[in-house]
């Protein structure tokens, strides 16, 4: 055997993963700083986000008041930290249930197949006809007083089908695979193989749903405060916020600038951080 | 060797799947037995029910629309209607499968060493060092170069012909009493796959196994097994020690099979004898002789009536056919 031919050729194919670029982590850093500001907004040096200065109303970015102040003499700057708190929170509450709920029934059923893969997707697929957005704001219109916690578990719930979709259409196409037969013959138990074996293969796949899903509710959540379904006023969320604005856009455009700004920056952080993990983790899309 | 002796007795194995079209008998009441230290050929076309029949005596069905019936004995232990959980007891130190394609039989996301000791710290529950060092021995074993640096490569760092050495270490991992072989070199250039099969062969005799050798090309079985059988559309159509397939060969579809493959002996530019027509579908098979349809010597009573397997002048050689061909004594190989 050509051992020497071999050892040139496995160091050739040896291949190290490209660094993830400059780019990617700006994106983690940016996306860092509003998860610290999130988490220790109490305690930053920030002006309080609900007490209104009479005295400095609907002024322009200052040293004072870095973003200006809204119609009520707000700082905008603290509220975009403390409207943070609602976006991150509701985001990665809600991803955390679809994902929690979702994520082990799509591997079961793929794994599983047979009739508790044929129910179980069959309602899922019924609960996706049904438009969730209006399913969502169905449900918080009449589920009063609306709160931070009740937003979360209602989005959370709507996103479990999604995730069950994706998460199941990913285990099947490993699942299907010859080594997992490979480690079943081997005497591999099925939960070994769900952890083990198909768990690695599909946590690039779930891993950027995930980030693309927390940047998708939170631009539901954006909406939903848009619509007034949201956390009451005066908390500040990005979404509410921006509703807020729109009323007086005309004279004060950086209102509505900043905050939309925020948002824009958090998700498209978000797409980036997770379109670069997928390409980057992709093993069977470029390797083999 | 009485029956019970034997390492493997199939008797009468169907494997049926349910599909909209209808049923289809992927392996219909094959009957075959193997001994200790024997390899088994089994040879035929793609379709012709070769991997079903290679699964089915593993016990690996998928879980729903497919009914098998008949028995396989392995080492004694039934394979046939007990649950997973008792075949995982036989998986492995029993039975052990090298898959066609190396390059979907490892999981890419795995070090190649991992994939190896998983099954000595599952099955035999060996601590982790003494796990890792028997999968560098087994590395070793199947003829890998510096197995402690290849024990934490992935499998995208391997050559085509390196990553079934290690589907043949893992499986290799619980030594296996039989080891049963897929077309193990399908998915490999021509010299690799003669390595890898001389390394199953080596490992056969080292390691006192029986082997099952699943192949469409009757040149790889004809030097390395003892026995054939050569199956069509789910039957076997002819069954003999190696000698008797290949010399008194009565089956029309063994020759065609032997005809189509090119011959060093043969002048270039030979043309190459391919097999008119298609495998048939199994889902509505003619009620005579599956292979009358390509058959060149097809009677009338091939059509309307199966022909059942039939022993043979020489003991142990079977054959399923109306019109069988002369036995001659010259040599057609």
């Amino acid at each position: 055997m050509s051992s020497a031919l071999d050892e040139v050729l496995t160091e050739v194919q040896t291949d190290k993963r490209g660094p993830l670029g400059p780019l990617f982590w700006v994106c983690v850093g940016w996306l860092g700083l509003n998860v610290f500001g999130a988490i220790f907004a109490n305690i930053l040096p920030l002006h309080d986000p609900l007490f209104g200065n009479y005295n400095a109303i609907s002024q322009g970015p200052s040293a004072r008041y870095w973003l200006g102040t809204d119609d009520l003499g707000r700082d905008i700057f603290s509220r975009i930290v403390y409207g943070s708190r609602i976006s991150i929170a509701v985001g990665t509450g809600a991803m955390v249930i679809g994902f929690g709920v979702g994520a082990p029934l799509g591997m079961l059923a793929a794994y599983r197949r047979g009739r508790f893969d044929s129910i179980l997707t069959s309602f899922m697929y019924i609960l996706l006809a049904f438009p969730a957005i209006v399913a969502v704001i169905a449900v918080l219109s009449f589920w009063t007083p609306r709160s931070m916690f009740k937003i979360i578990v209602v989005i959370g719930l709507a996103s479990i089908p999604l995730v069950y979709r994706v998460i199941r259409t990913a285990t099947m196409a490993v699942a299907t695979k010859d080594y997992i037969i490979a480690a079943k013959v081997q005497g591999a138990t099925d939960r070994r193989i769900l952890m083990k074996e198909l768990l690695p293969n599909i946590a690039p796949i779930g891993i950027s749903f995930l980030l693309i899903g927390v940047a998708t509710v939170v631009t539901l959540e954006g909406a939903l405060a848009f619509l007034g379904l949201s956390v009451n006023p005066p908390t500040p969320s990005w979404g509410n916020m921006i509703n807020e604005a729109r009323t007086v856009l005309a004279q004060n455009p950086w209102l509505v600038f900043f905050p939309s700004l925020a948002l824009c920056l958090f998700l498209l952080c978000l797409n980036f951080i997770g379109d670069r993990l997928r390409s980057h983790y992709d093993v069977t899309e470029t390797k083999l | 060797m009485s029956e019970t002796d034997r390492l493997l007795v199939v008797e009468d194995l169907s494997t049926t799947f349910t599909t909209p079209s209808g049923r289809l008998p992927a392996v219909s009441h094959i009957s075959l037995s193997l001994d200790q230290n024997e390899t088994l050929g089994i040879v035929g076309e793609s379709g012709s029910g070769k991997t079903v029949l290679a699964r089915t005596i593993m016990g690996l069905q998928p879980r729903t629309n497919v009914e098998v019936t008949g028995s396989v004995l392995l080492n004694g232990h039934q394979m046939v209607g007990v649950s997973e959980a008792e075949k995982r007891n036989y998986w492995g130190t029993d039975v052990a499968m090298v898959f066609q394609d190396p390059m979907t039989s490892l999981n890419p996301v795995m070090r190649v060493g991992r994939q190896i000791d998983e099954a000595l710290r599952v099955r035999m529950n060996m601590p982790k060092d003494a796990a890792r060092a028997r999968a560098i021995e087994l590395l070793e074993l199947v003829g890998i170069p510096s197995p402690e640096r290849r024990y934490r490569a992935y499998p995208g760092q391997l050559s085509g012909g390196m990553r079934q050495r290690v589907v043949i270490a893992t499986a290799l991992a619980c030594s296996p009493q039989l080891l049963i072989a897929d077309e193990p070199t399908t998915g490999l250039d021509v010299t690799i796959q003669a390595q890898i099969l001389n390394l199953i062969d080596e490992l056969k005799e080292r390691l006192h196994m029986s082997v099952v050798l699943i192949t469409h090309d009757l040149g790889v079985v004809a030097t390395r097994t003892s026995r054939i059988i050569v199956m069509y559309a789910g039957r076997v159509v002819e069954t003999g020690s190696t000698r008797d397939v290949f010399h008194r060969m009565r089956m029309p579809y063994t020759r065609a099979l032997l005809e189509s493959s090119p011959k060093v002996t043969s002048p270039s530019h030979t043309r190459l004898h391919a097999i008119p027509g298609r495998p048939p579908n199994l889902v509505n098979l003619p009620p005579g002789c599956s292979f009358a349809p390509r058959c060149a010597s097809a009677t009338q009573r091939c059509h309307e009536e199966r022909p059942e397997l039939e022993v043979d002048s020489t003991p142990g050689h079977a054959f399923a056919c109306w019109n069988p061909l002369p036995i001659r004594p010259e040599r057609v190989a």
